[in-house]
């Protein structure tokens, strides 16, 4: 069943990459967009694929959390949905940029020149948010799988299920803000972080049950939420359409209608039909997005190929990435099949009664003395430090959006960042890891830590100096000094050093603007070409340097009346003048 | 199902390149900018443009009365100038000439027929209810609000910019627009020889990003500084920059002097004289977002 599905997979992905490539290629202009919002298919994939991608940990960890017995297989099928649809989800914003190589400029770094992301824009929140819940939930999945061969690190499971279930409820209200936080009058809402959760809920507990149906056994728990949650989006898309009038009809009859024939035991008995209605939900989930990132649409959009294209990439990546990790997994970590639940029909019994809660035979225990608080507390408490460390660094950025409201989506992601990672170490789990690996991971964070380093501060457009060498500079002044007298002037070597501590991280050591400069910043500097800088004169051009232009801070003070006339000698000889 | 992992593997691999080579081919697209790079365009196209967009335009434009316009706060320090225009509907006819003129100033490309034909231009200016209608240059920008990166910001000087280079081409701002004023460069207008540089001082938008009116920010710039320079030359004659004397070049192109460009917070401005114990009004879906653009209507 699993090959059948990676072959599937694989059969979709072909031409998945092929419209991806094209997406890629052609930009924005190849896939529909709404007149309205600019957005479209990769929007609409990544809502609908970060809200599969909440289902697993979700559902794990709240059951976890909450006490709610559900079996291990089950509970790390959906943890590996989880890391896939993650994986696959963020495919999409970057796809949907106009200018892909720019995505970095949305990560909160000081850049240069001291522009900052604007720290108001719910993207911003989004990006960090999404990047904290990715890191913790494949520390959650890592940690249930070295759990199964070091018990010891079962502790800490229940404690990070504590830490995950606000997070994931977090992460999809910021990701609904990216709707509710504009102006657009189909987006707006106070209840739309609820909308999204429970959307998100409701796709995850689709997809697992799916995967349930290729696995071949059943949760019943499982299926008796999803008709739940169908009530509860209905009652959500009602309330939607009495305030705003707008319905979604193939929505609601995917996701609203189709899913009560659960209700029927002779489709809730069977294998196909347990399939068809969680591929129904999808199907119905799916067009929801679809009309709410474009609002000004009224019937089906015109979907162009490489829309369908990349409905069918994130099919086929999921299924292929999804099952061969499964198997790789399943290979690595366990010695038989049943790890990851390959049973067939004569085990489901038991599955059953694994999944029944269990007998009331523990005694009550304090919570705050339970062994699992004690294992959370000292995290937990580096975690809210790391937080108010965070608030208070915020508030003191200088030029920056970084109000309390700006920042106030990002704190409980640095805490549960911060406590999950230290909850993570705690574990013992490092002892596991061989020297040689931790050395390697060190060895990748340090050189990601330079690499990253020399990308942002950027490179000058020449060497410094070569100007000087290679043009002979000291000879020229020499010649020149023996013909005039330069008592007044300082020399054309010293201008150029000048030049290049001074102006060169602008307008470039040759004076033909520093590409760094270029890349990030508009208007750009003039270039210096001798018609400019004969039509401003000499004067003018001391103005500028003395009193600063538009972008151009003002250098008075800084250098003295001969240096700054060393500088526009300079500037002529950098613009060819012989 | 006789296959083992190696072979899977294998088939993967090879559909996945396969899939990428085809992917990376050289489509028609290409081949038809490549002939095209470097070629310009005639400026009776963008003229026949201008035409087609006219007869496309949309009728309705709702407005409703509101204040004139306060000076802006900008990290606790008032400005003193806040540049706008007012566009008079009793006077326009809605010729569509400061169209013309906009896209020649700031070099606006051309769009491909496709877009042509879904309305999707890329002209600042555009006619809505008989009058041109662009960025009004909110006081408090929505789209500036939600811009990730920060590439739309707003001057002290009351106008909403773009730094090209910063934007990254997420639309979060054109989404979050209510009269959907900013323009998206779905194309890479220069290799298709859709874009021509008629005005030297402002640069062509790559593809993938934002534009939107900008008020003619470069003749702003350029009357600044001249200021700057001559108030170096001879001190003491005026000590504030109010950029008197800069018009637009719509407001210059305008047969009927229906749209007057000014400072709002100068008294001696044009504009503000022509507004003079008039009602002004804004789209109704703008008003709340303190517009800079505002209009004027017949005998009020």
């Amino acid at each position: 069943m699993a090959k059948l599905l990676r072959i599937l997979g694989a059969v979709l992905l072909v031409p998945g990459l092929m419209a991806l490539c094209s997406a890629l290629q052609v930009g924005p202009a190849s896939w529909f967009t709404d007149e309205k919002s600019f957005w479209g298919m990769p929007i609409c994939l990544f809502v609908f694929w970060i809200g599969l991608a909440h289902a697993g940990t979700l559902l794990s960890a709240v059951f976890l959390a909450l006490g709610v017995r559900l079996d291990r297989r089950t509970a790390l099928l959906a943890e590996l949905s989880t890391l896939c649809s993650l994986s696959l989800a963020v495919v999409f914003p970057l796809v949907h940029l106009g200018v892909i190589e720019n995505f970095y400029m949305v990560a909160p770094f000081v850049d240069s020149r001291g522009i900052f992301a604007n720290a108001g824009s719910p993207l911003v929140w989004d990006f960090c948010c999404i990047a904290v819940y990715g890191l913790l939930s494949f520390l959650f999945f890592h940690n249930h799988l070295s759990s199964r061969n070091v018990p010891a690190q079962e502790i800490i499971r229940k404690p990070f299920a504590w830490l995950l279930l606000p997070l994931v409820l977090w992460v999809h209200s910021v990701v609904s803000l990216d709707f509710a936080a504009t102006f657009v009058p189909e987006w707006q809402g106070a209840f739309f972080p609820v909308y999204f959760v429970v959307g998100a809920v409701y796709s995850g507990l689709a997809l697992v049950n799916c995967l349930l149906c290729a696995e071949g056994y059943r949760v019943r728990l499982l299926e008796k939420l999803m008709i739940f949650s169908s009530w509860f989006i209905g009652v959500i898309w009602g309330w939607d359409y009495l305030t705003k009038g707008v319905f979604f009809t193939w929505a609601f009859v995917f996701a609203g209608l189709l899913p009560q024939l659960l209700w029927v035991g002779a489709v809730r008995d069977s294998r196909v039909g347990r399939l068809l209605v969680g591929l129904s939900v999808l199907l119905g989930l799916f067009l929801e997005r679809l009309y709410l990132v474009s609002p000004s649409m009224s019937e089906l959009p015109s979907l162009g190929l490489v829309d369908l294209g990349l409905v069918s990439f994130s099919a086929g990546f999921f299924l292929l990435f999804y099952f061969g990790l499964r198997r790789f997994v399943g290979c690595f970590v366990d010695e038989g099949g049943t790890f990851f639940g390959d049973v067939d029909g004569s085990e489901m019994e038991e599955d059953l009664s694994a999944t029944e809660p269990a007998e009331g035979d523990e005694k009550y225990v304090n919570p705050f003395s339970s062994r699992e608080f004690r294992t959370i507390r000292l995290p937990l408490l580096l975690g809210i430090l790391a937080m108010l460390l965070f608030t208070v660094w915020c508030l003191n950025v200088p030029d920056t959006d970084l109000t309390l409201v700006n920042m106030l989506p990002l704190t409980y992601p640095v805490l549960a960042l911060v406590a999950g990672i230290s909850l993570w170490v705690s574990s013992g789990v490092l002892r596991e890891i061989s020297r040689r690996v931790l050395l390697v991971v060190v060895m990748f964070c340090v050189l990601f830590g330079v690499l990253a380093g020399i990308f942002f501060v950027g490179y000058p457009s020449e060497e410094s100096g070569r100007q000087i060498r290679s043009l002979s500079l000291t000879e020229r002044e020499n010649n020149s000094e023996k013909e005039k007298n330069t008592e007044r002037d300082i020399g054309l070597s010293s201008s150029a050093l000048l030049w290049n501590a001074r102006c060169s991280s602008c307008h470039g050591s040759d004076g033909k603007l520093n590409e760094k400069f270029v890349r990030e910043y508009y208007p750009v500097p003039n270039t210096l070409t001798l018609s400019r800088l004969d039509s401003l004169g000499e004067d003018s051009l001391y103005q500028v340097i003395s009193r600063g232009r538009t972008n151009m801070n003002s250098y008075e003070g800084r250098l003295t009346e001969k240096e700054i006339r060393g500088l526009v000698r300079y500037m002529r000889f950098l613009a060819g003048e012989e | 199902m006789g296959m083992d992992r190696r072979d899977f593997l294998k088939t993967c691999s090879l559909l996945a390149v396969g899939g990428l080579l085809f992917g990376c081919r050289k489509n028609a697209l290409s081949e038809i900018s490549d002939g095209l790079a470097g070629r310009i365009p005639d400026e009776r196209l963008f003229e026949e443009e201008v035409r087609l967009a006219l007869s496309m335009s949309r009728k309705e434009l709702d407005l409703v009365a509101v204040p004139m316009p306060k000076a802006l706060e900008t990290k606790g320090e008032k400005s003193p100038n806040r540049f706008g225009m007012v566009i008079d509907m009793a006077a326009c006819n809605g010729c569509g000439k400061c169209i013309l003129a906009c896209n020649r100033e700031n070099n606006v490309p051309l769009v491909t027929e496709e877009d042509a034909a879904r309305g999707r231009f890329m002209h600042w200016i555009e006619i809505r209810g008989g009058a041109p209608f662009m960025c009004a240059h909110c006081g408090s920008a929505p789209c500036e609000k939600v811009c990730p990166t920060g590439a739309a910001s707003h001057t002290p000087d009351g106008l909403s910019t773009m730094m090209y280079k910063r934007c990254t081409g997420s639309r979060f701002c054109g989404a979050n627009c209510p009269m959907q004023a900013r323009k998206f460069n779905f194309n890479d207008a220069k290799s298709l020889g859709l874009s021509r540089q008629f005005n030297k001082e402002v640069p062509l938008r790559s593809k993938g990003v934002m534009e939107k009116c900008s008020l003619c920010l470069h003749r702003l710039q350029d009357d600044r500084l001249r200021f700057k320079t001559e108030s170096a030359v001879a001190p003491g004659a005026s000590a504030e920059w109010r950029g008197r004397g800069v018009k637009t070049a719509c407001m210059e192109a305008c047969p009927r002097k229906a749209i007057v460009f000014g400072n709002w917070l100068d008294g001696e401005s044009p504009l503000v004289k022509a507004v003079s114990g008039r009602t002004l009004y804004a789209p109704r879906s703008l008003a709340p977002f303190d517009p800079s653009v505002l209009f004027l209507m017949e005998g009020r």
